[in-house]
């Protein structure tokens, strides 16, 4: 009997990883360093800021022993910003993520460093990216957006500046992208096949899964018989041109382009 | 596709339009005449249609030079001409449940039998463009904002018509919004 979940992960475990972020605290007491696998947080010294990990910041704010710093990008400007760009600037595609941090190596100009195991300038991808810090980007929504403003939203409201502007400015962007979303699906059946899902968050990944992957499968299956002939066609073509001793690199090449375009999808 | 997969068996169960080019005896009842004479259409499921279709049977009466199979198929009526041309003018306006319900595993059955590259475009088209539409109602339902559904007379009267592999990506679609729903409402605990 098979596993009854579905493929991927859920929100709940989304949430998970999330709280694996680090963001800003401004501490009220002292707390000394814990020792985690991942290593040790940094000693709380009020009233100097710090970055540890979403769950306990959110351990110490329930306790009334911390305030969360907010990131600049869940401020009401910067997700006017993201809106606006969105909207406007260019509907076809989803706000960039936050840049990766530079690889290249300053000593040897033009190179990349060499990755060390365990330098933190190497991790590029979340939750590692310190990108919901205070230092993080504005206007550039990080991956785990839509878990980080709620989750902020429900237990931190009181210091987020301008809370129920900043919710409904992430419904109306939670909108803006679910219906992106939808139109990137519908023009896998005209434009080129493709679609683009960079900068989409993992919420919003875990909620569209499923529907990406059916509409995928079944576009998949419809053209499956026409790329079998296909495949075929090809095979023998390049059969013949064996046979017939080559022919021109030009010939092949204009083939070659044709028969991309017959696949259409 | 599994042996026991119910929908493969469904659709193979489909029946399509098979001409017989032999006159057959004793099979009469098929037709209520007391012989089935040759060039009578008779809709048999697939499986039996697809079978008699590829299997050969010797020389026909009516070509007698050439060896010929049992029966000659042809597009059933859910994937006619006039089907698809009301699916190019409009994907969403063709309840597709009325014409077969696992339209497209019929189509794409009936792709493999016929050389018919344009139904295959049409059949990609529609279902992605019928696609958004459906996964829009089913971010939709049971959000409980207007009425029971949600999605108002003409989205019933649309999702009514939703054949097998679209009620699925339903189904999926609902449960996705449906979770992150579930998630949002219990992020204060």
């Amino acid at each position: 009997m098979a596993l009854p979940l579905p493929p991927g992960l859920l929100p709940s475990e989304v949430n998970f990883l999330c709280e694996m972020e680090l963001v800003t605290v401004v501490p009220r007491q002292r707390l000394d360093p814990i020792e985690l696998l991942s290593g040790k947080t940094p000693a709380l010294r009020p009233p100097y800021r710090a970055d540890i990990p979403l769950w306990l910041a959110l351990l110490l704010k329930k306790q009334r022993r911390a305030n969360i710093v907010p990131p600049p990008w869940l401020h009401p400007s910067s997700l006017g910003e993201i809106v606006h760009h969105e909207t406007h600037v260019d509907p076809g595609a989803f706000s960039a993520p936050p840049p990766v941090p530079s690889r290249a190596d300053p000593s040897n100009p033009g190179t990349a460093r060499v990755p060390v195991y365990g330098d933190a300038a190497m991790t590029l991808s979340p939750p590692f990216v310190p990108s919901n810090t205070s230092s993080a980007p504005a206007n550039l929504l990080p991956y785990h957006w839509f878990e980080m403003s709620e989750v902020l939203l429900a237990h931190a409201g009181d210091d987020i500046p301008a809370s129920g502007e900043v919710r409904r400015l992430v419904r109306d962007l939670q909108e803006v992208r679910a219906a992106k979303m939808r139109e990137g699906m519908v023009s896998l059946g005209s434009g080129g096949g493709v679609t683009n899902l960079k900068g989409v968050g993992g919420m919003e990944l875990a909620e569209g899964r499923g529907f990406i992957l059916g509409v995928v499968d079944g576009v998949r299956r419809i053209g499956a018989g026409a790329e079998v002939s296909r495949r075929e066609e090809e095979e023998e073509q390049e059969l013949h041109g064996r046979a017939g001793g080559g022919r021109g690199d030009e010939e092949e090449d204009e083939e070659d382009d044709d028969d991309d375009e017959d696949m259409g999808f | 596709m599994s042996y026991y997969d119910i929908d493969a068996i469904l659709t193979e169960a489909e029946r399509v339009p098979a001409t017989f080019n032999h006159t057959i005896p004793l099979l009469g009842y098929l037709d209520n005449s007391p012989s089935l004479k040759a060039g009578t259409t008779v809709p048999l499921p697939l499986w039996l249609a697809e079978m008699l279709a590829l299997a050969s049977a010797g020389p026909s009466q009516q070509h007698s030079q050439e060896s010929t199979s049992f029966t000659s198929l042809t597009l059933p009526s859910s994937l006619s001409t006039s089907v698809s041309q009301a699916l190019k003018a409009d994907p969403r306006a063709v309840a597709l449940r009325d014409q077969s319900a696992h339209f497209y595993a019929l189509g794409v059955r009936m792709l493999d039998l016929f050389e018919e590259p344009e139904l295959g475009d049409v059949l990609r088209r529609t279902f992605v463009t019928r696609a958004g539409d459906v996964v829009m109602h089913a971010r939709k339902a049971g959000s409980g904002t207007d009425d029971a559904l949600g999605v108002g007379a003409q989205g019933e009267e649309f999702l009514r018509g939703l054949e097998e592999w679209e009620r699925q990506l339903f189904r999926r679609a609902h449960d996705g919004a449906k979770g992150r729903r579930e998630w949002m409402d219990g992020v204060k605990n």
